[in-house]
């Protein structure tokens, strides 16, 4: 445990004072050694919609030492709806180097890069570059491989996306994710100087911390997805689980199947679709289509501006947590549903 | 399989609803950490004319979450260049900025009538309550929202449908009673606070409730009436501590850093030693001398190595230099303001900083306290929240849904989210515990208020006895406990009740704590807190939101005449209330307070 936190990947140890100073509201929330840690991190962004956006600000404001804007795309006028980074003008451009200039703006002192291959074309040492790795509008075959690949070598995976009112997000940090959290010092009581001279005996002092070193496993993206559904403890768990994640099994057909995300102007034979393969996915799993009624087609369309903060921050929150090792990550879904406002995390995956 | 028919889709929104958002009037109260990410949500789901007002300018310590500023944007109007930013990416929406208070009369009833919808993105409470209060006279629906480092929550209030901001009593401002920044500090904020009066006291605006020097008519001090009246003589005789004032006093001496230390770390401890019944149970402070430290072989400052310069704690030494130096520099903007001048503390002007600094640490090691490194006391002296980025993103989406909601007419889905530890957004809903008596009576409930009556009764008086039943019902997990009641004669002294029996089956559960599965209801057990949550009040299960930060240089100018307020109590963030008040406020106003979970 000792090795696994010893040193941040900073080059260079020292926070200059530009940093101190534009950094001082978050290192008074995560302290300076978190914050050394996120500068010596590089991590690699998949897909530049509404969703990468807001990641993509969330990891430039906190301050990684380089970010790759990786998107293969060109931009439209409904891929620029809830998309901020990327001007007006720029329908036919590449989606990441049409986002460049804004996410540099964001903050000169990372390093923000551009890739406009498709992701698919990558080998598997081009990912081993990143200390993490998120996945937006990616196949579901992409980022099984990519999990596969990246999770063994400490490199921490990230896949979201946003489907109209509702979104996910999943993390695998590894068998082994070593992290530490802050807790108060439980004092025993001493006659030393201490924050108090009273002479009374302080249980937990509050103005003292320590630091409680932890460790967490996770398990592969491909069998958080291939949860059997058949036996009973599975079937008992049921009632408890949220219908968001059959619903991104059916959007994750739908874009292997159709190669595209469901579409605002192909909405009819879109939602014929999805409702077939609602059905077709619940069935293969042995469950019943009850799980996710009818109306689940006319809100997974498009990107919800609002749905893509919500999970855009959570998403960007875990990546700060996973690279600055500190506080307890999600483990290993979150589930958002814009309609009803409320987000779960849940476990799916073998214990 | 039928397809649910819907009207066309504009993106992802019923083409009705896109409509309505084009069409609606919105008005933004702030352009800070929720502001920014706030309008840029706003603009992206379609909303078209947006009215957004904010009195600060831009500081440094803004960018690393109010995205829509940057470095060349330091010491401009929030309002003004969050405006133009968003107008880059979206040139078509028609926005309008105020650089201006929200409290400025100019803002009537009228102005909020032309507007379907408020959203606050404040950081104080009076700022609050305005907007509440002009929101229920205009009638016009209102969304609460507030974060604070990983926390935050959001609010619906409707007149009529909802409870308004004010309906509940909000925990006030934490404050000190004079003896114990005068007298008796245990604890380092006591410290601070007395250093902030000292500050005011020799180069600021003197203030009779923000005494230093220490307190004869401590009711403690006295073994018997008669002494406290002998003490009060005694006092008059002794070094002139009533009669004059502590400024006339320093300006006598010439500013003279020596004097100063040593009147106020050796004398006035002195003198409060003679006070002996105080410290019959504590331990007594231990008076510094100016002339000792000189000759202690001064330590070298280490040189601060891999940790921030500000984080550093010095010795005695060092903060009697820094005392000095600090000292003779307000001394030197003193002389150059000229007659009568008087300065105003700010956490951001360094030798105000370095003052405040160097009086509580030595304070503090007068009464055996682990001193603090400035960068510690800055966040106790400033009120300083941390604050990132994406708690307000994760916020200002959730105040745009509800939005869509109100827009929609949809009052009864508006829910309050809150966001707690481990991104579980809980919607509030009830959880209850009744007796398994079919009667349905609900004995104790999560929705405030709503089983007050019951918190001093006894379960007999419910008719609840050996054998009977409870049943606690949690609606967001449909999850259900039930509690058999029984009598015991057999329990320890002092333990009430006793839990046994199997843990009962949950959900498949995380590693991660379980608690956040739970409906947060304001149970304390189910938020862990962030780590700066020092200045938290204990018992405080209200989330967040109030940051009153001391001001930074640039910020707009306090107005006069909220200068004169005369308080009981000693608040931890005096200064800071003046800022805010742009116009009069009744003198009782609560003060903004900091509570975190």
């Amino acid at each position: 445990l000792a090795l696994a936190l010893s040193r941040p990947r900073g080059e260079d140890n020292i926070i200059s004072e530009e940093e101190a100073a534009q950094y001082d509201r978050q290192i008074r929330l995560w302290g300076l050694d978190a914050q050394k840690r996120l500068r010596g991190s590089r991590v690699l962004l998949v897909g530049l919609r509404g969703l990468g956006a807001e990641v993509a600000k969330n990891l430039i404001l906190a301050g990684v030492k380089g970010l790759t804007l990786l998107d293969h795309e060109q931009v439209t006028e409904e891929s620029r709806r809830a998309q901020f980074l990327i001007p007006v003008d720029a329908d036919g451009q590449n989606q990441a180097q049409a986002s460049l200039e804004r996410a540099q703006l964001l903050n000169p002192m990372v390093e923000v890069k551009v890739d406009t291959d498709a992701v698919e074309s990558k080998l598997d040492d081009f990912f081993f570059r990143f200390d993490a790795v998120c996945l937006t509008r990616c196949s579901k075959d992409l980022m099984v491989r990519v999990d596969q690949l990246c999770a063994s070598r400490n490199i921490k995976v990230f896949c979201g996306d946003v489907y109209g009112y509702h979104g996910y997000m999943f993390s695998d940090l590894g068998q082994e994710h070593h992290y530490v959290e802050e807790k108060p010092k439980v004092v025993k009581g001493s006659n030393e100087a201490n924050d108090g001279p009273e002479a009374k005996k302080r249980k937990v002092d509050p103005n003292e911390t320590t630091m409680v070193k932890k460790t967490i496993s996770f398990c592969s993206l491909k069998e958080a997805l291939e949860v059997d559904w058949t036996n009973e403890k599975a079937k008992s768990s049921l009632k408890r689980t949220p219908a968001d994640y059959f619903l991104l099994q059916v959007l994750l057909k739908f874009r292997t199947d159709k190669g595209r995300d469901p579409q605002p102007d192909s909405f009819a034979e879109d939602s014929q679709l999805l409702l077939q393969i609602r059905d077709d996915v619940l069935e293969t799993m042995g469950l019943s289509s009850e799980l996710l009624p009818n109306t689940f087609v006319s809100y997974c369309f498009s990107e919800m501006a609002p749905v893509c903060a919500v999970v855009g921050g959570v998403l960007g929150q875990e990546i700060v947590k996973a690279l600055s090792q500190r506080d307890a990550p999600h483990r290993n879904f979150f589930f958002f549903d814009g309609l009803k406002g409320s987000g779960v995390v849940d476990y799916f995956g073998s214990k | 399989t039928e397809v649910p028919t819907m009207a066309q889709l504009v993106g992802p929104l019923r083409k009705e609803l896109a409509d309505s958002l084009f069409s609606c009037r919105v008005l933004v109260v702030g352009a800070g950490g929720i502001g920014c990410e706030l309008l840029k949500n706003l603009v992206l789901t379609g909303f078209k004319n947006i009215e957004v007002i904010d009195l600060d300018t831009i500081d440094v310590s803004n960018l690393n979450r109010q995205f829509l500023f940057q470095k060349k944007h330091v010491g401009k109007s929030k309002a003004q260049v969050a405006k133009e930013s968003v107008l880059r990416f979206c040139p078509s929406a028609n926005i309008t900025a105020y650089h201006d208070s929200i409290m400025n009369p100019d803002y009537n009833v009228e102005f909020f009538r032309n507007f379907q919808l408020v959203m606050n993105a404040l950081d104080n409470r009076a700022a609050r309550n305005h907007v509440n209060r002009m929101c229920l006279a205009a009638d016009i629906p209102l969304i609460e929202s507030g974060t604070a480092g990983y926390l935050g929550q959001v609010t619906v209030i409707k007149k009529g449908q909802t409870e308004c901001y004010e309906c509940q009593p909000k925990p006030t401002q934490k404050t000190f009673p004079g003896c114990t920044i005068r007298n008796t500090p245990s604890e380092p904020i006591h410290c601070i606070v007395w250093a902030k009066y000292l500050f005011n006291q020799l180069f600021g605006e003197e203030d009779a409730d923000q005494e230093v020097s220490p307190d004869t008519a401590d009711p403690e001090a006295a073994w018997n009436p008669a002494d406290a009246a002998a003490r009060a003589t005694a006092s008059d005789q002794d070094g002139d501590i009533k009669r004059v004032s502590t400024k006339e006093w320093a300006r006598s001496t010439g500013y003279d850093p020596v004097k100063l230390f040593n009147k106020l770390f050796k004398d006035d401890i002195m003198y409060l030693l003679t006070m002996d019944k105080l410290w019959k149970k504590r331990k007594a402070p231990l008076p510094l001398d100016w002339t000792e430290i000189q000759q202690i072989e001064s330590s070298q400052e280490e040189a601060c190595g891999t940790g921030l310069k500000d984080q550093q704690v010095l010795g005695v030494q060092g903060y009697t230099q820094l005392f000095r130096r600090s000292v003779e520099t307000l001394r030197s903007q003193l002389i150059e303001k000229g007659e009568g001048a008087e300065l105003v503390w700010d956490k951001d002007d360094p030798p105000a900083m370095d003052f405040v600094t160097a009086a509580a640490n030595l304070r503090m090691n007068v009464f055996s306290m682990n001193m603090k490194s400035r960068f510690d006391v800055k966040s106790m002296a400033g009120n300083i929240i941390p604050a990132i980025a994406t708690t307000n993103a994760v916020i200002a989406g959730l105040i745009v849904l509800e939005a869509l909601k109100i827009l929609n007419s949809d009052f009864d889905q508006c829910r309050t989210v809150s966001l707690r530890s481990q991104s579980n957004l809980m919607c509030t809903r009830p959880l209850y515990v009744q007796i398994e008596d079919g009667k349905g009576t609900i004995l104790i409930s999560s929705e405030e208020g709503e089983t007050e009556a019951n918190n001093n009764k006894f379960l007999s008086d419910f008719g609840i006895r050996n054998g009977s039943r409870l049943q606690a019902d949690d609606f967001l997990q449909d999850y259900t406990l039930l509690v058999n009641v029984i009598h015991s004669e057999e329990l320890e002294k002092d333990v009430e009740f006793e839990v046994v029996g199997d843990a009962p089956d949950k959900a498949p559960a995380p590693s991660a704590p379980e608690e956040g599965k739970n409906i947060a209801n304001g149970n304390k057990d189910s938020a862990q807190p962030s780590t700066s949550s020092k200045a938290a009040a204990e018992d405080d299960d209200v989330l967040i939101i109030d940051s009153d930060e001391e001001p930074s240089s640039s910020t707009m100018e306090a107005s006069p005449e909220s200068s004169n307020r005369k308080r009981k109590h000693h608040d931890a963030d005096d200064a800071a209330s003046k800022r805010k008040r742009l116009d009069q406020q009744p003198a009782d106003d609560d003060e903004d307070i900091i509570a975190l979970d």
